[in-house]
């Protein structure tokens, strides 16, 4: 049979009742514009722009790709990109275009027509949608990060329910807490029959303010987040391009029981842990993780502030940690505090607490119990950071080891280009290790 | 300070926000009201199984208690029993032999009501309220499931006695995790998914095929979207979809548009077809082998909370109470909730698919 050029283009109008062939396999893109269902198949290139015509069905419009912000992809590579998303089936959200043209309305040929629904089915709930097949690196996480920015306006404008988790990729994305409208509806009636409604107004107010101003950082995606939710979103070691600290956004820590100390963070005040007189039940799923993340996008603005703010707060407040974590003495010892804000943390267990960055994870305790405490947001590793624990100065007065006290497991994790995880010293480096 | 937004339409008074409405509009679709409904939110209904003659209907409410109706061929319920618990009620379901409701509830228990007798004893403590409740029934054995939120899932063998339908369940949680489990020999995990949906789950139901053996569900989220997931599917990519409902204005891209919870899905039990209820007020019914819409409801000035077919299909009742999604400050506890029952036998047949 004659293949059918307009369906290899991603445009037949006919779909399922072509006369020509439609190779599977193919660009499904245009597959069954006419046909029975009207799918918007998520574009790997469509992040924003997909309006009506993006995704040639029917008799839609081909939407000149040089049109769309962004878009680097030529048709002709979507048939590509669309077979390596569909095989990868990754969880890209790709839904991007879907919020915007929404508008997909059913073509004339299908019948269906008349139902004049503006909610579409659309594939790739999971599949494509984002660039698999894509030149990887850099702008792929862009287009990631614009995604979770327009997300996070929809999410801000559409009145939705803000108490809950989010996720593009795979894995969630920190600093929400995950309630549900009857785990909050009991707590209301608790506090009600105890009488004791301001608590539990608080503690929504609370919330509430921290979503906000969540949604917001993710939304204005400053550099500080952007490093540190690439971070998180690659699940790898920290880039170690951005010598920023401030990745510690997306940490994921319980509740600090202990004090805080750091005084670069509003929300989660310990003071206020106790308004949250949630009782545990109601948020049994919640607590652990995320709570109180959000909120500190304030605290990281610029690369160059948090270390004299870290440096003073935690060295002071190392006491105060309850940490009953190896070696308080080194912490204090190793002027390696700074050095520590550059470590990837695996676990708590080896780090003497995951401080990094003077972000109390409270006990580590939970640090270790809370899985999500993968401080993977961690700025660089790198020297640089090390560099910069010289300017933390303050209480810090050694900053570099000798050699010759350092282990040679550590000597070798110095020497190596990147840490291993689990394996981060906790001495500072020696200074001619340095590169600077 | 309201809770996410104010395009809520649901003013506290119901005062006919709805512009041209001039009536009170509890009910547009002007469906049969159920008598004396409860007095609180509705968080779930269960219609009773083919086993037993008849149609009943259990409706468990944030006034703690759990109210039973016969539904006549004509219309008319007519109030039954009714049963308390000390916390408000999240889930009922039956047994298969129509003879017993299992209720779970925040109280931290769940309990066995036998209808005959009209006892009710405690069948399951969790640590935490109970989300879910469901009664398995196996060859080599019977069960209830309950599902809390103290993280547990029990298996409780009772001796006379989460989404369940032989031979699988499925337990979405909190975090966007998703585990199904095979009910076989016991109950046992058969696989963790990754969630289809980008936001907090908010429903499950299961679907069967054509041969009335479960092969997926279908996942409700917040986020005013719906995710149909098989779970071996012949070409996951194609097969697996989500779409979006119960949001506003759709077809106005510019504005930024309202967007619902979708707070239960049910399945038809004949057709296949699926109904889902949203926060908007609005109740719908889709093909998802078609991939289209059927029908949406009118708004109703309340959110729709809970939504259950009967067992042969002809009956759909769907609960119009407030669920929460916008806080404490819409709450009214003088509103009156409803559950209306609606003449399901035509509206949801499905589209014919193929060409």
């Amino acid at each position: 049979m004659v293949v059918c050029n307009f369906f290899l283009q991603g445009r037949c109008r006919y779909g399922e009742k072509c006369w020509y062939e439609h190779p599977r396999g193919g660009n499904r893109g245009g597959g069954g514009g006419g046909g029975g269902y009207n799918e918007s198949y998520s574009r790997s290139s469509g992040q924003q722009q997909f309006r009506g015509g993006g995704g040639g069905f029917g008799n839609r419009v081909w939407v000149n790709p040089s049109q769309q912000r962004g878009s680097y992809i030529q048709p002709s590579s979507f048939s590509s990109q669309e077979r390596s998303d569909w095989g990868s089936g990754g969880g890209r959200g790709g839904r991007r275009e879907n919020l915007k043209s929404s508008d997909f309305s059913f073509s004339t040929q299908n019948r269906f027509s008349d139902l004049s629904s503006p909610s579409t089915f659309d594939k790739g709930g999971r599949g494509g949608g984002r660039a698999g097949g894509a030149p990887a690196g850099e702008e792929d996480d862009e287009k990631k990060l614009e995604m979770v920015q327009m997300d996070m306006e929809v999410w801000e404008s559409s009145g939705q329910w803000g108490f809950s988790c989010y996720s593009s990729f795979k894995a969630p994305i920190s600093g929400f807490t995950d309630l549900s409208p009857e785990e909050l509806r009991l707590e209301y009636y608790s506090a009600r029959a105890s009488g004791d409604l301001q608590s539990y107004l608080n503690g929504v107010n609370q919330l509430l303010s921290q979503w906000k101003s969540r949604v917001q950082e993710l939304k204005i995606m400053n550099l500080a987040t952007r490093g540190a939710l690439l971070a998180e979103l690659n699940g790898t070691a920290p880039q170690p391009s951005t010598g920023d600290f401030c990745s510690t956004t997306p940490a994921v820590f319980g509740f600090p029981s202990s004090g805080f100390g750091s005084k670069d963070f509003g929300a989660p005040a310990p003071a206020q842990a106790s308004s949250f007189s949630f009782t545990a039940s109601g948020f049994g799923s919640s607590a652990a993780p995320s709570a109180s993340a959000a909120g500190f996008g304030s605290a990281v603005a610029a690369p160059t502030q948090p270390p004299t703010g870290f440096g003073s707060s935690s060295a002071s407040s190392a006491s105060t940690f309850s940490f009953a974590a190896p070696d308080p003495n080194k912490l204090a010892a190793s002027s390696g505090f700074g050095s520590a804000s550059g470590f990837s943390f695996s676990s708590a267990a080896n780090t003497g607490g995951g401080f990094g960055t003077g972000f109390g994870t409270g006990a580590p305790g939970t640090a270790g119990g809370g899985s999500a405490l993968v401080q993977t947001g961690f700025g660089a590793a790198s020297s640089t950071a090390l560099a910069e624990a010289g300017s933390v100065g303050g209480p810090l007065d050694s900053l570099f080891s000798a050699e010759s006290k350092l282990t040679e497991e550590e000597l070798n994790q110095f020497k190596a280009k990147r840490f291993t995880l689990g394996q981060v010293p906790l001495k500072p480096p020696p200074a001619n290790l340095l590169v600077v | 300070m309201s809770l996410f937004g104010t395009n809520s339409s649901f003013g506290t008074g119901g005062t006919g926000v709805f512009g041209s409405t001039t009536t009170d509009s509890h009910n547009p679709m002007k469906d049969v009201e159920v008598t004396s409904p409860p007095d609180d939110s509705i968080s779930c209904l269960a219609f009773s199984p083919p086993t037993m003659p008849g149609n009943f209907l259990i409706a468990g409410s944030w006034a703690n208690d759990v109210r039973c109706w016969e539904v006549q061929d004509n219309g008319q319920t007519v109030p039954k029993a009714q049963q308390m618990h000390t916390g408000p009620v999240l889930d009922v379901c039956w047994s298969d032999d129509g003879s017993k409701v299992f209720t779970a509830s925040c109280d931290k228990t769940a309990k066995m009501w036998d209808l005959n007798s009209n006892q009710a004893m405690q069948i399951a403590q969790h640590d935490g309220p109970i989300k879910a409740i469901h009664w398995i029934k196996a060859p080599n054995y019977s069960c209830v499931m309950t599902g809390s939120w103290d993280k547990t899932l029990k298996v409780q063998m009772p001796n006379c006695e989460c989404l369940y339908v032989y031979p699988m369940a499925v337990v979405a949680t909190a975090e966007r995790g998703l585990i199904v489990y095979q009910l076989e020999t016991q109950p046992s995990e058969f696989r963790r998914i990754d969630s289809p949906l980008k936001h907090q789950h908010r429903c499950v139901a299961i679907f069967k095929d054509k041969q009335n053996k479960p092969t997926g569900f279908a996942l409700g989220s917040i986020e005013g979207r719906v995710a149909i997931h098989y779970i071996n599917p012949p070409n996951p990519a194609k097969d697996n979809f989500t779409f979006k409902c119960h949001r506003s204005n759709g077809t106005n891209t510019t504005t930024p548009q309202d967007i619902y919870a979708v707070n239960a899905i049910s399945f038809h039990p004949v057709h296949g077809t699926l109904a889902t209820v949203g926060s908007d007020g609005r109740f719908s019914f889709w093909d998802k082998d078609a991939r289209t819409k059927l029908k949406t409801s009118e708004q109703l000035d309340q959110p729709i909370t809970a939504c259950c077919f009967n067992h042969n299909g002809n009956i759909f009742a769907y609960a119009s109470s407030y669920d929460w999604s916008k806080g404490h400050e819409y709450y009214n506890p003088q509103k009156k909730n409803y559950i209306f029952l609606r003449n399901a036998a035509e509206e949801l047949k499905p589209r014919n698919k193929k060409w």
